[in-house]
């Protein structure tokens, strides 16, 4: 039977997606933490869940620069990273807060990622990993939106549906070593919107369409696995490390809502 | 053109008042209140902030500002156009209360009834206010991309406007179009034919100016800042071909979105312009030697930068969205 177009992972129905959380000022620290309740309780359940301490640290700037594409990182300590199940970011204030989930492959200790979301409000963002013992550990990190017309969609999305498909790659040291990892950057150039059903003003109707899966291997072997969202950036855009012999090809395999398949295939060159 | 009283006002250059502070404490409920008459300068500001940049073209300058709950987003240079027969308003405000003293302007002056509202481009600055014009049902025009970037960002727009600025932002909100402009297009306000044109991708993706044949008056909008920082919403690349191409207009005098009510045209541009290059051309090298998105902010086109009012709340974003476009040339 064909799917019709899957709902983004945790939108916490159509009323709030079209009204996010507002007004949402800083003191407003017993409704966040209710609203991190609930969606810790959609997410994990009544699971047990331990502060990360050093184990899990996010980094974000303070105040976003651009709501439409706010870098994260998140960074695991070696006993966390080894054998990690997955590693889930979650944007409270945002209509669909699950942003996206990270799985890593067998091979390489997933030591740290990157990628970019989109801001409706001030938000704590929180990471919860899940380590190879099953146990859950959580941190998190406030953040301001921007404000003025800085918006947590892009302007031109013409140009991005354009130019839908193309894949990136950013090496900036270089190809890896088998052993010396490198940071790596994969992006899909993608419009990932979340569509609007009917607008109040326009009566114009948007329809949904972003990336919901990942798979990023090289010579064969699973690296990272991304469940993504709407929250996750226009042109979904991922960091991690790599690791391996050079000359290999890295695979870029993802699949949107609409169900298109997209892939990216760069073979790595030994540097020199 | 007979003007009503209340349009004489107390003199000195548009270019002097836009330093004085506080300048515009007149924005709420003063438009009744008729200074005494006298003779005025050229493009004075008048009792109710307006400045008359040409014969029938007025604007209503903005604050160099963020919006607050004391400017009421009242943060862009809006005005009006009157022909014979009708009024244009140019950008109806960031809020209702900015449109209601937009329209008590028009009505203060006994111009032709405001018969089109044209909406420059989606940010809130520019059209939160449409609301105050609402029961006169004006055409409403606008760039054809304008629909959906309103559909994508309206919910979002009215939001913030509430974070920014509190309970005055209640009924603020834009009108649908119902005219959309896709290459170029006539709007006729009696003897006075303006030139509506929809750009490609520049400071957004739906920009609309409009040039008035009769005074060699380019109205802008967010396609020319003046002392405020540019901010970038569209394409960098774009902004600059199509600044280009607007150079060689047969105008004399533009209005900016942001800044003075009017500038010489097309001198005005260039700082404007050389900004924009910087900004691509620095957030190419930074791209091609591997500096993150998370880091660029920080190092491109800073010089370039500090001459702009505003810096500090833009202009990272500008790299941000600057970088996220030039990364996929």
């Amino acid at each position: 039977m064909p799917r019709l177009s899957r709902r983004p992972l945790l939108a916490l129905g159509a009323a709030a997606a079209l009204a996010p959380a507002l007004p949402a000022l800083a003191q407003e620290e017993p409704r966040r933490a209710e609203r991190w309740a609930d969606l810790r309780g959609l997410v994990f359940g009544d699971r047990p869940m331990e502060d990360a301490g050093d184990a899990l640290a996010i980094t974000a700037p303070p105040r976003a620069l651009d709501a439409a594409a706010v870098p994260v990182s998140i960074a695991l300590a070696p006993e966390l990273a080894a054998g990690l199940r997955s590693l889930s970011l979650i944007i409270d204030e945002n209509p669909s807060p699950l942003a996206a989930v990270f799985r890593p492959g067998a091979a390489v200790p997933l030591r740290h990622v990157s990628t970019r979301i989109r801001v409706d409000a001030y938000t704590f963002l929180h990471a919860v990993a899940e380590a190879a013992d099953g146990r859950l550990l959580m941190t998190r990190r406030f953040i301001k939106a921007a404000g003025g017309c800085s918006a947590p969609m892009s302007s031109d999305l013409r140009a991005a549906r354009e130019r839908m498909g193309r894949a990136r790659l950013v090496l900036p040291e270089g190809a890896p070593a088998a052993d010396r990892p490198v940071p790596a950057e994969v992006a899909l150039s993608h419009p990932n919107t979340s569509g609007l059903q009917i607008d109040q003003v326009t009566r114009l109707s948007i329809p949904a369409e972003f990336v919901r899966q990942f798979r990023i291997s090289y010579r064969g072997q699973p690296v990272l696995e991304v469940e993504g969202d709407i929250s996750i950036a226009e042109n979904p855009t991922f960091g991690f490390h790599l690791a391996g012999e050079p000359g290999g090809e890295l695979l870029l395999e993802a699949e949107d809502n609409k169900e298109r398949r997209f892939t990216g295939r760069w073979t790595l060159q030994p540097a020199g | 053109m007979d003007r009503p009283m209340l349009c004489t006002a107390a003199g000195g250059s548009g270019g002097l008042l836009r330093a004085l502070p506080h300048r515009r404490g007149v924005l709420l409920g003063l438009v009744g209140a008729a200074l005494a008459p006298g003779a005025r300068a050229p493009d004075a500001e008048e009792a109710d902030g307006c400045v008359e940049v040409a014969p029938g073209l007025w604007v209503l300058p903005g604050r160099i500002e963020e919006a607050s709950p004391a400017n009421l987003n009242a943060i862009a240079n809006t005005g009006f156009i009157a022909g014979r027969d009708a009024t244009a308003v140019i950008d109806p405000g960031g809020s209702l209360p900015h449109g209601r003293h937009l329209r008590r302007a028009i009505e203060a002056r006994n111009l032709p009834p405001v018969r089109h509202l044209v909406l420059t481009h989606m940010h809130p600055d520019h059209v939160m206010g449409a609301a105050a014009f609402a029961d006169l049902r004006p055409e409403v025009i606008g760039h054809a991309r304008l629909p959906e970037a309103l559909a994508q960002r309206g919910a979002f727009y009215a939001a913030a406007l509430r974070d920014q600025i509190g309970p005055a932002a209640e009924g603020s909100a834009p009108l649908a179009p119902t005219r959309l402009v896709q290459n170029t297009a006539e709007l006729d306000l009696g003897g006075r034919v303006l030139l509506l044109r929809a750009h490609p991708p520049a400071h957004t993706d739906n920009d609309l100016t409009l040039l008035d044949h009769a005074t060699g008056t380019l109205w802008l909008a967010d396609l020319l800042f003046v002392d405020h920082i540019p901010t970038l919403d569209g394409d960098l690349g774009g902004w600059l071909r199509v600044l280009e191409g607007l150079r060689s207009d047969a105008a004399r005098q533009a209005v900016p979105g942001h800044g003075p009510p009017v500038v010489p045209w097309p001198g005005a541009a260039e700082p404007e312009r050389d900004y924009l290059a910087a900004l691509r051309d620095d957030t190419r090298r930074a791209i091609r030697a591997g500096t993150g998105l998370a880091e660029a902010p920080g190092r491109v086109a800073v010089t370039q930068a500090a001459r702009w009012r505003l810096r500090e709340l833009h202009h990272g974003r500008n790299v941000s969205a600057a970088y996220r476009q030039l990364e996929w040339e």
